[in-house]
């Protein structure tokens, strides 16, 4: 008899422990997005715009991981993201067009580029800080998409340019969008991962002693220097990745995508789900770029008054700003936290009905 | 003819000669002196006058010989709408820096509501009053478009600013970038998707004199511009300058909450300054919105980065240095479109760029001390 009990309670502990296993949250996720795909496959009417919809959240929430390293705990502003985003998807778009190289090399590359690029603006963040670095980011990332609209034997100039397929190792294959959905599936998992492991190791320590006061955090020994290029290389080398993942999902871009709006869209995605927790930043980047596509064209009343979703937006991201500063993630968590408590009550009201009250 | 050859060149050898001769003197000479920080700065200020002066030197020498200060004079008459529209928006941005710490974003779609209004009541006017005189239809649709931009700022100033629960200057940012959403989706809904149209001030013919034998013009609509920008400019520094709500915002400017403590009403002086904020933008928008034919959502959008990057190069702590920088970028932009065709915005942003390492604090700010 004990022995039995035993047993299941042995189990029950390997059960919650793989609950609550920090990955497991993120399996379930890539799990998700691979039955969409799969339904799909074999046959399900799913819209497309809902796969488009999951597909660029899912891209963007890279971005927005990267970006909660920086401003979630580094402190550090930036509004130079779309420039980067493009940036990477422009890289695409020229090393396939220009040079046969296989794709895995191409990201290499474009990898390497960005941890130069991220050190130069971790320099500059040496030297200019707060609001200032959010202009001069700006700045630059202006600059990027003046090139973007200006070299146009490159890019295209603004009507925008196509990727007709990628090489994977010696010859050119077109793009299936299905195999694309499920390799950033892969992809997201593997950051949400990497970004998990950077968030709690001293490095994520460090940072957010940085955040909090750097000169306090320099007095214990944080070096500011490493960490401050530390996050913002971390910051590009995602947004670059993202944009070579944008290019590959949608296979054309025009450069007055990755202008300010789309910088503040990250900003608010991360600062409106919660800026330091994992969930909070896909829910909030589903709420900035998926819940559009997703749930309002579906409904013939805001496909009909398309001004009112973008009101709508606005009103959640100030009320959300306004009254819960930590974010959506806060909320949800407390929404869930009441509902336990609810739903333990009336458990408790079963029992008493069922055996009576103790006394 | 416009000679590029080896200008480009030329520039960046300069730059990298003057970048050396600064690490040189910073190692050598200027060690040695007592007060370091004081003559870095100083040599800097001159080394970066001596690179400006340089790259004008160059632009000048670079535009067809015999008609130099004819093109440059120019460039600067056909630039007024647009420095007035910049000085007009980067001062806005500047007020309300100053007395929220926050950079508004949602500044440039608060004048665009104000010029959509201003379109209405001309569209009312001209079909009402068929006589009126043409300019006063703009001067008046002007003030209450810009009217309606005053009260809007302060409305959102009392009734959302004010009212976030634990306000950070992120977080205020974040509510200006939603109020963006919350008016872009708000502005064809509330004034209907038929095109608006501002009308210029004037469509009479160009203002024509001559300087040195060259002949020059500038069109009314631009001189008009010119006249009300500096009225409006003039008035808010004497009142910046003058009067107690002038102390108010200065004082409120450098620390809220003593500001506070002294008995400065700092709601007030907040609301105020996003009211001001917004009739400035109004302003502003008004006198742009007949560039472009009919009105658009964004046509406010490139204004507000080129405020952002004038009020950094002129520092966020004072007035008259986002002024001249907002004089400095439009000139340089259409000097550049000489030089460097359709590159002429890519390379102001890098030569600004440059400019704001080399002086993190801005042009015509002070480095400020910070405390631990």
């Amino acid at each position: 008899m004990t022995y039995q009990v035993e047993k299941k309670n042995k189990r029950k502990q390997k059960f919650e422990s793989l609950i609550h296993h920090p990955y497991f949250g993120f399996i379930i996720i890539v799990f998700l997005m691979f039955f969409v795909q799969l339904i799909r496959l074999l046959g399900v009417d799913v819209s497309v715009s809902i796969l488009r919809a999951f597909g660029s959240t899912m891209i963007f929430t890279i971005v927005a991981l990267g970006f909660s390293i920086l401003l979630g705990y580094g402190g550090l502003a930036s509004l130079g993201t779309a420039g980067f985003v493009g940036l990477g998807a422009y890289a695409l778009v020229y090393f396939t067009n220009t040079f046969p190289i296989s794709i895995f090399l191409t990201v290499l590359i474009i990898i390497i580029g960005a941890i130069i690029l991220g050190t130069v603006v971790g320099f500059i963040s040496l030297r200019i800080e707060g609001m200032y670095l959010a202009i001069i980011t700006l700045g630059l990332s202006e600059i990027l998409n003046e090139v973007f609209k200006r070299a146009t034997n490159i890019t295209g100039g603004t009507t925008g340019v196509n990727i007709g397929g990628v090489i994977l190792f010696k010859d050119v294959i077109s793009i299936n969008h299905n195999v694309v959905f499920i390799i950033i599936s892969i992809i997201l998992f593997i950051i949400m991962v990497l970004t998990l492991n950077i968030m709690k190791s001293p490095t994520g320590r460090a940072l957010l002693a940085m955040r909090n006061s750097s000169s306090a955090a320099q007095a214990m020994g944080v070096s500011i220097f490493k960490y401050r290029l530390l996050a913002f290389i971390v910051t590009t080398v995602y947004a670059m990745l993202a944009g070579v993942l944008y290019m590959t999902y949608w296979s054309f871009t025009i450069p007055s995508t990755w202008s300010l709006g789309f910088s503040l869209n990250i900003l608010v995605a991360v600062v409106v789900g919660g800026s330091q927790s994992i969930y909070g930043i896909i829910l909030g980047t589903f709420m900035i770029f998926g819940l559009d596509l997703s749930v309002f064209k579906q409904i013939d009343f805001f496909v009909a008054n398309p001004g009112i979703t973008i009101v709508m937006n606005g009103i959640l991201i100030i009320v959300v700003v306004m009254f819960y500063p930590g974010g959506l993630i806060k909320l949800v968590n407390a929404f869930g936290i009441k509902i336990k408590k609810i739903f333990l009550n009336w458990i408790k009201k079963w029992k008493e009905f069922k055996y009576g009250v103790d006394s | 003819m416009i000679t590029t050859e080896g200008f480009w060149k030329s520039i960046i050898l300069f730059t990298l000669l003057l970048a050396v001769i600064f690490i040189i003197l910073r190692f050598t000479v200027l060690k040695r002196f007592k007060n370091m920080e004081k003559t870095m700065n100083i040599t800097t200020n001159i080394m970066l006058a001596i690179g400006v002066t340089y790259l004008l030197y160059r632009v000048y020498h670079a535009l067809p010989e015999g008609a130099e200060t004819f093109l440059f004079l120019n460039i600067i008459f056909n630039s007024i709408v647009q420095i007035c529209v910049l000085a007009l928006s980067t001062t806005a941005i500047v007020l309300i820096f100053k007395t929220s710490t926050t950079t508004n974003f949602a500044q440039g779609m608060i004048a665009t509501v104000g010029a959509f209004v201003a379109a209405k009541v001309i569209a009312h006017l001209v079909s009402v009053y068929t006589e009126m005189n043409a300019t006063l239809v703009v001067l008046i649709a002007m003030a209450v478009g810009a009217l309606t931009a005053f009260l809007l700022g302060v409305l959102i100033d009392v009734f959302i600013i004010r009212k976030a629960k634990y306000p950070t200057p992120i977080g205020k940012q974040m509510i200006t970038m939603g109020l963006v959403l919350v008016l872009t989706g708000l502005i064809p809904i509330v004034f209907g998707t038929l095109p608006l149209i501002v009308n210029k001030l004037s469509y009479a013919d160009n203002i024509k004199f001559t300087i040195n034998d060259f002949p020059y013009s500038i069109t009314v609509h631009a001189f008009y511009a010119l006249l009300i920008t500096i009225a409006l400019l003039v008035v808010l520094f004497s009142l910046l300058r003058f009067t107690k709500w002038g102390l108010g915002v200065r004082a409120t400017a450098s620390n809220e909450l003593v500001a506070s403590m002294m008995g400065v009403n700092t709601r007030i002086i907040t609301a105020m300054s996003w009211g001001i904020a917004g009739l400035l933008g109004g302003v502003a928008a008004v006198i742009l919105a007949p560039n472009s034919g009919a009105i658009q959502v964004a046509i406010m959008l490139p204004t507000q980065v080129n405020s952002f990057l004038a009020a950094i190069l002129g520092s966020f702590s004072s007035f008259a240095g986002p002024l001249i920088a907002s004089i400095f970028i439009p000139v340089l932009t259409n000097l550049m479109s000489l030089i460097a065709t359709t590159w002429q915005n890519a390379v102001v942003y890098i030569i600004i760029l440059v400019i704001v390492l080399i002086k993190p604090s801005g042009l015509f700010g002070k480095p400020t001390a910070k405390k631990v």
